[in-house]
């Protein structure tokens, strides 16, 4: 969402201590590993707390086995005991949530409903998700900051226009429908690309009887789908930022100081424009991770999303709950990032 | 005969608002004789700052310098390419801002601001500017400079980092300082220091001064030569001591009139009846009719010219030779 | 500081609200109008329903056309028909006239947009004005649970619950309900910390200090005085919100969680993409009208803020 600009939230409030030294800009390394672990610590009650919820969800709505065979009349409520014996929910909860959690500490997330250990279906399928995540936020971010700039720079230009409006088409159309247009077209229609998965199934098919050529091929699509989605929010938002700042006085007293455009655009407005974009990106990587479903079905791509899609229809609680456990981690780890990054781009928020 | 260092003549500058047309500055001339400290006055609104800003021409959009001849050191500024203007900025004239917390950039030390401006001025390496930095802490009295120039703009006190703005603005020696309100936003106490370690870099780098302020007890301070400006347009101008001790513009009179000073004896505190000007549809006449209690029907349909009374002594009222102005400086 | 009285005060213009002044910026904006233009046509869409339809909800063409329910298996000749004059969107692989289950998705799309939002909304204005003006330790408790719940990857939970909701209970008819109580359950911490920024801001302006000093209580200051101020960040919010939550349940009913119950733009756009290569026209109009209404929204949303803007206020 386009909530961003001026208004951006307040960095979760972060209090650091580091010293003072005669390089600013340079982080001690002290002092960093220090913050880490001080912010990892914080983390560890939050951790908890939030496997606490998604464990209570899921039981609010009652037995998972029963749930999860709803319907199906073949089994009988022998077998659903037996069932429940062996995945130890006929225990109490709380002693089951114990279990969970240590299990969880030695990345053992236990077993799917379906056979086969959760964290193998989640460490193959993570691999995936994190390869199209991690190039689509890094194209969009090297394609957008330009753009942005330039959208700020050449404002009300007929490019600028173009860009602006391609954006906000971005940012409002469904991805699912732009990447079955996206298939239809440059799969179909041109048979450009391939219509799905990440690899050719039989090696006879190939990209120039390649397998990473192939795989490479197989990933074009879905990137370029992603990208643009990502892209076009934040392309609207590193431009609404420069503008923002390139008001402000201190723009103003350097130009009369007689900068150049250059330096006072790419030093001075770029880095206090960057504020706001951080936090957004921050906030929105969280979202990012938990977006990939639809990308990764309509591309069936083999990635964390689909497998979440697929076993949450047949209701597979343990790895249901595997996975949501495993991207709140990882949004946790991204917010870290981002109050890192931010501490650094912006020294008021550094107490010393 | 002193020379002339800045001459301005017949500036318009007006701003393209979704609300109208704002003539901010609507044909003002003045000078500024070398060595001299000139004054600007006027309340918020009359175009003080917008007068200074269009001398550096850096007036921000939606304005725009429409007409009128700016001289300096024997160019028109109006007709320079942006590339020159860019190298008369910060070196041969420099401005001070009004508000320093807001005019350094947040993100930057104070030292990686000054030597910036250092080496795109005159060619020097980080180190040497960096040098050069401390030294012009030093010089506009910051304690501990060398501690100082490693700090970040929101560590440190309006005074300070106004000092800093100024370190910035007299960085390359200009010729000509335009200081726009330095000290308005600053603590009575401290703003005497200011107004002292301005004077004090003036003599040492032998500048000129343009001093835009609202406050006439500066003015009677610090310069030497005042321009009286309301709404946009000149209405009085003179040597401090003339336009002091005999104003001829009712509106000199009420500025004067209304300063709280102790040492005088006063019965009350007058004050300036009515509203600022509307901009966008100034006052026919003179524009300062609605709120002069000397109004007559002319002053509603002529606009009055900028006449002499003395040697160096302008006003533009239609009665300026027949009114007896009080000032508190004489009565 | 200087002299006091060679400063008037600066008055306003005659007798101009700050809405009426709002609303003149707001015309000004082009995009913004064109915005409002493209909600309030879908809105009307979606009030007239039926007037404007061409065939009942959910109704097999080829059957009968005046069909008042879902009818058997449609006959051959009604599946998959390319836009014509009978079908200005043609008809899906149904059989339904896309046209008509357009006009009836909008109404869904609203409901689930404007509910979502005021539950998020009214949520997140309470947390953030209390968080925001007390302070303290009340700020502190309540801005963790704020982190808590943001760090959620709230649409994989959604998908969770929907999935176990129309498990249970198949036949629900509540099920876009549940959707508007989810979105606006999980949607509130990134408003609420916006508007608790907003309310830090706002709450160290003179007559608020002064309203506190002469002794007036804390919810009246925070209803009478806070409020107002932060009611401009709340309505740009709200817009975007709206934008934000329609293209979740396009996303929920895509990936086959929604609603079967309901006709939804989201549902249609996943009916469609099952068989896209025959009849793409049934998945090109319900994404057209998502990304039209949700850019109506954005549009909106935008021009709002620059109108509402406080600071260019004058």
């Amino acid at each position: 969402m386009l909530g961003g600009r001026r208004y951006g939230p307040a960095p979760s409030d972060s209090r650091w201590f580091w010293v003072r030294n005669s390089e600013p800009g340079v982080l001690c390394l002290v002092s960093l590993v220090k913050y880490v672990v001080r912010r990892s610590l914080y983390l560890i009650p939050v951790f908890l707390g939030i496997t606490l919820l998604v464990f209570s969800i899921e039981r609010l709505a009652g037995d998972p086995v029963q749930i999860a065979t709803f319907g199906n009349t073949h089994i009988t409520e022998e077998q659903r005991q037996k069932i429940r014996q062996y995945y130890g929910l006929d225990k109490p909860v709380y002693l089951q949530y114990l279990h969970w959690l240590s299990e969880l500490l030695v990345l053992n997330l236990g077993d799917s409903f379906s056979g086969g250990s959760v964290s193998n279906l989640v460490g193959q399928g993570i691999l995936a998700t994190l390869e199209l995540q991690l190039l689509g936020l890094f194209l969009s971010l090297v394609i957008a900051i330009p753009i942005g700039i330039y959208s700020a720079k050449r404002r009300y230009s007929v490019l600028d226009v173009t860009l602006s409006s391609s954006a906000l088409v971005g940012t409002s159309i469904p991805i699912s429908f732009m990447g079955i247009a996206f298939i239809l077209i440059f799969g179909y229609y041109l048979n450009l690309f391939p219509s799905g998965g990440a690899q050719s199934t039989i090696q006879s098919q190939y990209l120039y009887g390649n397998v990473f050529l192939d795989q490479l091929w197989h990933l074009t699509l879905p990137t370029l789908v992603y990208t643009f989605a990502i892209l076009a929010p934040i392309v609207l938002l590193v431009r609404s930022s420069m503008l923002e700042v390139l008001r402000q006085d201190y723009i103003l007293a350097a130009r009369a100081s007689g900068l150049g455009d250059r330096a006072i655009l790419y030093k001075h407005a770029l880095r206090n424009a960057l504020i706001p974009i951080v936090t957004y990106v921050g906030l929105y990587f969280g979202g990012l991770l938990a977006g990939a479903p639809v990308t990764e079905t309509v591309f069936n791509w083999p990635g964390v999303g689909a497998l979440f899609v697929v076993k949450t229809n047949v209701l597979d609680f343990p790895v249901i709950q595997g996975v949501v456990v495993l991207i709140t981690l990882m949004t946790l780890v991204a917010n870290l990032v981002t109050d890192l990054t931010y501490a650094y781009i912006d020294p008021r928020i550094r107490i010393d | 005969m002193a020379e002339t260092l800045l001459r301005v003549e017949g500036l318009r500058t007006y701003f393209y608002t979704w609300a109208g047309v704002v003539k901010a500055v609507d044909g003002v001339s003045l000078h500024v004789d070398k060595g001299e400290t000139l004054g600007i006055v006027g309340e918020s609104g009359s175009g003080k700052t917008v007068t200074a800003l269009s001398i550096m021409r850096i007036v921000p959009a939606p304005g725009k310098i429409i007409e009128g001849k700016i001289e300096f050191q024997r160019k028109n500024l109006l007709a320079e390419s942006e590339e020159e203007m860019r190298k008369l900025r910060g070196r041969e004239i420099g401005y001070i801002f009004q508000d320093p917390t807001s005019t350094l950039d947040p993100v930057y030390t104070v030292g990686e601001q000054l030597s910036e401006v250092l080496v795109r001025h005159q060619n020097l390496d980080k180190k040497s500017a960096m040098d050069r930095a401390v030294e012009l802490l030093r010089i506009v009295e910051i304690p501990d400079p060398e501690i100082r120039i490693n700090q970040y703009p929101h560590q440190l006190s309006g005074g300070t980092k106004q000092r800093i703005a100024i370190a910035r603005a007299i960085c390359c020696s200009p010729s000509l300082l335009l200081a726009d309100e330095p000290t308005t936003a600053l603590d009575v106490t401290i703003q005497a220091q200011i107004l002292e370690t301005l004077k004090g870099l003036k003599d040492r780098f032998n500048m000129s001064m343009v001093l835009i302020t609202h406050d006439m007890g500066i003015v009677a301070e610090t310069c030497d030569r005042v321009v009286i400006l309301y709404a946009g347009q000149v209405y009085e101008t003179g040597t401090t001591e003339q336009v002091f001790e005999n104003p001829k513009h009712p509106y000199t009179e009420a500025l004067l009139t209304s300063v709280p000073h102790l040492a005088l004896k006063r019965e009350r505190l007058s004050v300036i009846q009515g509203n600022i000007p509307n901009l966008i549809e100034p006052p026919s006449g003179c524009r300062f009719h609605p709120r002069c209690k000397y109004a007559q029907q002319i002053c509603i349909d002529k606009v009055p010219e900028l006449e002499p009374m003395e040697e160096g002594h302008l006003a533009a009222c239609h009665f300026a030779r027949e009114l007896k102005l009080k000032s508190p400086v004489t009565s | 500081m200087a002299s006091l009285s060679s400063r008037p005060r600066k008055r306003r213009g005659s007798g101009v609200s700050q809405w009426e002044l709002a609303w003149r910026r707001l015309k000004m904006n082009k995009a913004a109008l064109a915005g409002l233009v493209i909600v309030g046509v879908i809105g009307v869409m979606a009030l007239l329903d039926r007037l404007i339809a061409l065939y009942p909800p959910n109704c097999n063409v080829g059957t009968n056309p005046n069909c008042p329910n879902p009818g058997p298996k449609p006959d051959v000749w009604a599946i998959g028909i390319p836009p014509s004059w009978s079908f200005p969107f043609g008809t899906n692989l149904a059989g339904q006239d896309v046209y008509s289950q357009i006009v009836y998705g909008a109404r869904a799309a609203f409901l689930v947009g404007i509910g979502a939002t005021a539950i998020a909304l009214a949520i997140a204005t309470l947390i953030g004005l209390v968080a925001g003006y007390f302070g303290g330790w009340v700020d502190n408790v309540l801005m963790r649970l704020t982190e808590v719940v943001l760090v959620l990857p709230f649409f994989l939970i959604l998908l969770v619950f929907l999935r176990i909701l129309f498990t249970l209970s198949p036949g629900a008819s509540g099920g876009l309900l549940v959707i508007i109580l989810v979105i606006g359950a999980f949607s509130w911490p990134g408003p609420a910390r916006i508007i608790r920024g907003e309310v830090l801001r706002v709450r160290e302006f003179e007559y608020i200090v002064a309203s506190r000093q002469i002794g007036a209580s804390g919810f009246r200051i925070l209803f009478r005085h806070l409020f107002p101020n932060t009611l401009h960040i709340i309505i740009v919010l709200s817009t975007l919100q709206i934008a934000g939550s329609i293209l979740t349940e396009a996303a929920v009913s895509f990936l086959g969680f929604g609603d079967p119950n309901s006709i939804t733009w989201g549902r249609q756009l996943a009916d469609a993409s099952e068989a896209v290569k025959q009849a793409w026209w049934a998945g090109l109009a319900p994404g057209i009208f998502i990304t039209l209404l949700v850019m109506g929204f954005n549009l909106l949303g935008n021009g709002l803020r620059d109108a509402l803007d406080p600071r260019l206020r004058e």
